[in-house]
């Protein structure tokens, strides 16, 4: 035998160089993130999105891959975001039928809940002096990681910053959530429902489906009609201010 | 399966066609998801493979911003730079959103209640 010691260089050469490597870390991180989660009677503390995050970004941080290697193989599932927005019609057609009466209290608290989190995120983050990158990517972290990261393009700020700010204001509003309703006293399952759709999109919506059904359909709808209104509204409004 | 996934491409296209065309400012997808719900509201009902596709993107909608969100590395010394801003706008903003949200809510309903 030449070659008896098997090029594992080569291999490596080859498998870091197609998308395969960054499919299987993406996918295999989630997948463990996923279980935990799933073992942890779906605790919001035990992220999925939070550890498949972490473990692949110290995973290429280790090997010294730049990230925008790690992009071209992983592009394949960023590219099914949109996809999955198109699909978000389908919780909100499901919850039309309980919204009759509803829209217009619906509509203007989702307007003046959107307005108090661009609000409040942008005003303290550029009071702290967080710079433009930062205190731009907060406007849209409201609103579901896909429409959030579309409009993040539309207003010129990082889609990746969003995408983070995104996921860690679904996690932190899915375990705060619970305590502000009760602080607050707030009982009906709707209402309950509408906030955390409002306040932590894809996640809250997961936690209200485990513990009400009313109140994860309020969340789904929630949700998507913010990342509408957002989507159509924010870039007028930031255009606005910026002017 | 295929079939919930092949229509939802279609709206996505069709979405990313008006966006392109006619109304830049809003992003393809978003414009698909109207047209879909559109769609919906005229048919009465939820087709069984686009429902059941539906269902499992929403399960695993994490899964899909986790390449965007590995991009944080690129971030990282920024983001320590202005951890306390951040991790404060996050923290009060998410527990204002949610509290003001639910407390408008509350009195929309105490009021059509009191009518």
């Amino acid at each position: 035998m030449m070659n008896e010691r098997l090029p594992i260089a080569e291999i490596w050469v080859y498998l870091s160089g197609s998308p395969l490597f960054a499919l299987i870390l993406t996918l295999a991180t989630y997948q463990l993130g996923y279980t935990l989660y799933v073992k942890a009677n779906r605790n919001p503390i035990v992220n999925p999105v939070a550890i498949s995050v972490l473990l692949a970004t110290f995973c290429i941080y280790v090997i010294d891959m730049p990230y925008q290697k790690y992009f071209e193989g992983a592009q394949f599932v960023h590219f099914l975001l949109g996809t999955a927005t198109v699909a978000l019609a389908v919780p909100i057609y499901r919850g039309c039928n309980s919204l009759k009466g509803k829209l217009v209290p619906m509509t203007l608290a989702l307007l003046i809940g959107s307005a108090v989190s661009i609000g409040s995120a942008v005003g303290i983050a550029s009071m702290l002096g967080a710079g433009d990158n930062i205190v731009g990517s907060m406007y849209a972290k409201s609103v579901t990681a896909p429409i959030a990261m579309g409009i993040a393009e539309r207003i010129h700020v990082s889609p990746t910053l969003t995408a983070v700010f995104t996921v860690a204001t679904g996690m932190l509003g899915a375990i705060l959530a619970p305590f502000i309703m009760n602080f607050l006293r707030i009982k009906p399952w709707w209402i309950r429902g509408t906030a955390i759709g409002v306040g932590a999109h894809g996640l809250g919506i997961t936690r209200a489906f485990s513990v009400n059904e009313e109140a994860g359909t309020y969340a789904s709808m929630a949700m998507g009609l913010n990342g509408v209104l957002s989507a159509v509204l924010l870039p007028v409004v930031v255009n606005y201010l910026r002017s | 399966m295929i079939n919930g996934l092949v229509q939802l491409l279609i709206w996505q296209g069709l979405g990313e066609l008006v966006s392109i065309l006619l109304w830049p400012n809003i992003p393809g997808p978003v414009l698909g998801l109207l047209f879909l719900l559109a769609f919906l509201l005229v048919k009465g009902e939820v087709n069984q493979p686009l429902g059941m596709v539906a269902d499992s993107f929403r399960l695993h909608l994490g899964l899909l911003f986790v390449p965007a969100s590995v991009g944080v590395i690129l971030f990282l010394p920024d983001l320590k730079t202005h951890a306390l801003a951040v991790t404060a706008a996050l923290l009060i903003s998410v527990m204002l959103t949610i509290a003001t949200t639910a407390l408008v809510l509350k009195f929309f309903a105490k009021r059509a209640h009191d009518e």
